[in-house]
């Protein structure tokens, strides 16, 4: 059963560019999709849609069968998904520990260890960890929260090949073994091969490939 | 994480900014504590301006139309007042009504005596005429201590007591007099009265200050303050028995305890049937309260202005330092807005972290606030003028509460205004313009 279907979705730009198009898809448990394109081509509004850190200019957004506004999309965010940023997007006065206490009330220390941070880093102020350290908090601050969806954008843009490869094994592990929806926006053709399934996003078109 | 929590942290960790918004927090925090502060002293000394002077009414008679046809004599027409005085009976009954404390008589002139055993202190035109030389004028009084100029501190006791209601053929003079006579508290006086055709003596009870320097070009004796004194109205009232046919004051001044229930106790005192159909008025007489709680209350209303006007400057300040602040913490907003955080709870977060170094700097504040409201209250007395009322400056923990409903409004004020625009764009919007 999917877990978040997007019907008839469209975007625009202060009513002028449209970037989505009438855009109709489901995403299920426990699979990645990668959603590639070109630069500029709306991917990542397309995220921010499924996210709720926007709204359609016409369309739905549905999870679980219930359309996301209808609870309201802070609720939606606090409790339906969570954001993995290519900036990583993490809180810099707080410790690895504390980035990801915001989204949980459960010990955060076993998630970091499990991500690959000791228990001294994880202490640590985030800004005095390496890119690949803070992109792993930033996954566990994701897998913290218990969403059932998490939306990656460019995961991996910002590391080095090896930890390009072990954030997407990451994310691998949290869509096959635990069971989560992971969709992916990126440019990279391997992170996309990863994926269970790939979407393209040409002129406001979502095609499957 | 609860925003408690959070605040908590970014106070810890970014201690530089902690550090200015205590330091601002505290400097508005004493302004506001000595605004408060002078503005409660002013309010204490108008309480006890209160219980000090009183209020006052003055019952005279009403001499218009009542003064007879008139009659000839040797110095030209004289005219003689036939109304009503004020007897006995009335004091009885004044003296009854709530709200009266007091009562005295003061009748200016009450009484002219030409010096039998002393000499006043001479003036250029040296009129005789009496065989004992020029008379001067004395105030007849049930108590001196309650006379205009001693009420007011003009004239101050400087030896021996006051005439009261039960003396009789007592009197007070000036230092200047006694002093150029030779005469101290306890000798007597003898005095002729061209009205009684009589000598009477009088005995010194009391010797006052502050005549010196007002004598002038004086043309009679009794234009020279040093000159004029104080007699008791017992006295004045034996000598005159044989040729006022009726018994009475003409004035009587009655005290009040609360000027502010003033106009309650004239109304009483006017609705007396003592009074009804009498040739008598009564006035009201709050001049020596309005002289001297006029200042304090323009002093309260220069402070009110002066609160207000920190306040917004405040807010104002308050408001700049945390846009500037908040802007830097777009990003941060936005992640908290993207894990699904609400509006209200970002702004919350931004309001506990201000607050908290206000609780501190609130409390911090009160010794600064002690000296500088000090200072501040001298200034503002010496701007104003206060006459003989005193601030009495205190701040204590008292002082805490106000400050701290007054310090929550500014704050929440400023931190809703501070970071309502950002809290109100989409997450979206703020993160991709981060990234």
């Amino acid at each position: 059963m999917s877990i978040v279907k997007i019907c008839n979705v469209k975007y625009s730009y202060n009513g002028n560019r449209t970037v989505l198009k009438n855009i109709c898809t489901e995403f299920d448990m426990g699979k990645i999709y990668a959603i590639l394109g070109p630069s500029g081509c709306g991917k990542t509004t397309l995220l921010s849609l499924l996210g709720g850190l926007d709204s359609p200019s016409d369309g739905q957004v549905l999870f679980q069968g219930e359309d996301i506004e209808k609870r309201g999309l802070a609720w939606h965010r606090k409790n339906n998904v969570a954001f993995i940023f290519q900036s990583y997007n993490l809180i810099e006065y707080m410790t690895p520990a504390e980035n990801v206490a915001l989204t949980s009330k459960l010990p955060p220390l076993p998630i970091l260890e499990r991500l690959g941070l000791t228990k001294e880093e994880a202490k640590r102020n985030v800004l005095k960890l390496s890119g690949g350290q803070q992109q792993r908090v930033a996954i566990a601050r994701a897998l913290a929260s218990d969403a059932g969806v998490i939306l990656a954008d460019e995961p991996t843009g910002n590391l080095d090949e090896d930890t390009a490869v072990e954030i997407t094994n990451i994310l691998k592990e949290c869509a096959h073994e635990m069971n989560k929806c992971v969709i992916i926006v990126t440019h990279s053709n391997d992170l996309a091969k990863q994926a269970d399934v790939i979407l393209c996003l040409k002129k406001g078109e979502l095609q499957k490939l | 994480m609860s925003f408690i929590k959070r605040a908590g942290l970014y106070c810890l960790r970014q201690r530089f900014k902690t550090v200015i918004l205590f330091l601002v927090l505290t400097l508005i925090a004493t302004f506001m504590l000595t605004g408060i502060a002078i503005r409660d002293a002013a309010k204490g000394a108008i309480a006890d301006v209160q219980t000090a002077i009183g209020g006052k009414m003055m019952l005279d008679i009403d001499m218009d139309g009542h003064m007879g046809g008139g009659q000839q004599n040797e110095w030209g027409m004289a005219y003689t007042y036939n109304g009503d005085l004020i007897t006995e009976e009335i004091v009885d009954a004044i003296e009854k009504v709530d709200g009266v404390v007091d009562y005295n008589v003061e009748e200016t002139e009450g009484y002219y005596g030409a010096g039998v055993n002393f000499k006043y202190l001479p003036v250029a035109l040296g009129l005789s005429y009496t065989q004992y030389g020029e008379a001067s004028s004395y105030t007849a009084t049930l108590s001196s201590e309650k006379c205009k100029a001693f009420q007011s501190g003009k004239y101050k006791l400087v030896e021996g007591r006051h005439i009261t209601s039960d003396d009789k053929y007592t009197c007070l003079i000036s230092k200047e007099l006694a002093d150029y006579n030779k005469l101290s508290v306890g000798d007597t006086i003898k005095m002729y009265s061209l009205d009684s055709d009589a000598i009477s003596e009088f005995e010194i009870v009391g010797i006052f200050d502050g005549t010196e320097g007002v004598s002038g070009n004086a043309l009679t004796v009794d234009e020279i303050p040093a000159n004029c004194g104080y007699v008791d109205y017992a006295g004045v009232q034996d000598i005159f028995k044989d040729i006022d046919d009726e018994n009475g004051y003409q004035q009587l001044t009655i005290y009040v305890e609360d000027p502010v229930s003033i106009q309650n106790v004239y109304d009483k005192i006017s609705a007396l049937p003592e009074l009804k159909g009498k040739t008598l008025k009564l006035t009201i007489d709050t001049d020596e309260y309005d002289a001297v709680s006029r200042p304090l209350e323009s002093l309260q209303k220069l402070v009110n202005t002066t609160i207000i006007i920190i306040s917004v400057v405040s807010v104002v300040i308050l408001t700049l330092l945390l846009t500037i602040w908040i802007r830097g913490r777009k990003k941060e907003i936005g992640i908290l807005l993207s894990i699904g955080k609400s509006k209200a709870n970002i702004i919350l977060q931004i309001f506990t972290e201000t607050f908290v170094v206000a609780v501190i700097s609130f409390a911090a504040s009160i010794p600064f606030s002690f000296s500088v409201a000090e200072k501040a209250g001298e200034f503002l007395v010496s701007r104003v003028g206060t006459g003989t009322a005193n601030l009495n400056m205190q701040i204590d923990a008292t002082y805490l509460l106000p400050l701290y409903m007054i310090g929550i409004l500014l704050i929440a004020v400023a931190v809703i205004a501070s970071s309502w625009t950002v809290v109100c764009r989409k997450p979206k919007d703020i993160l991709t313009k981060m990234n």
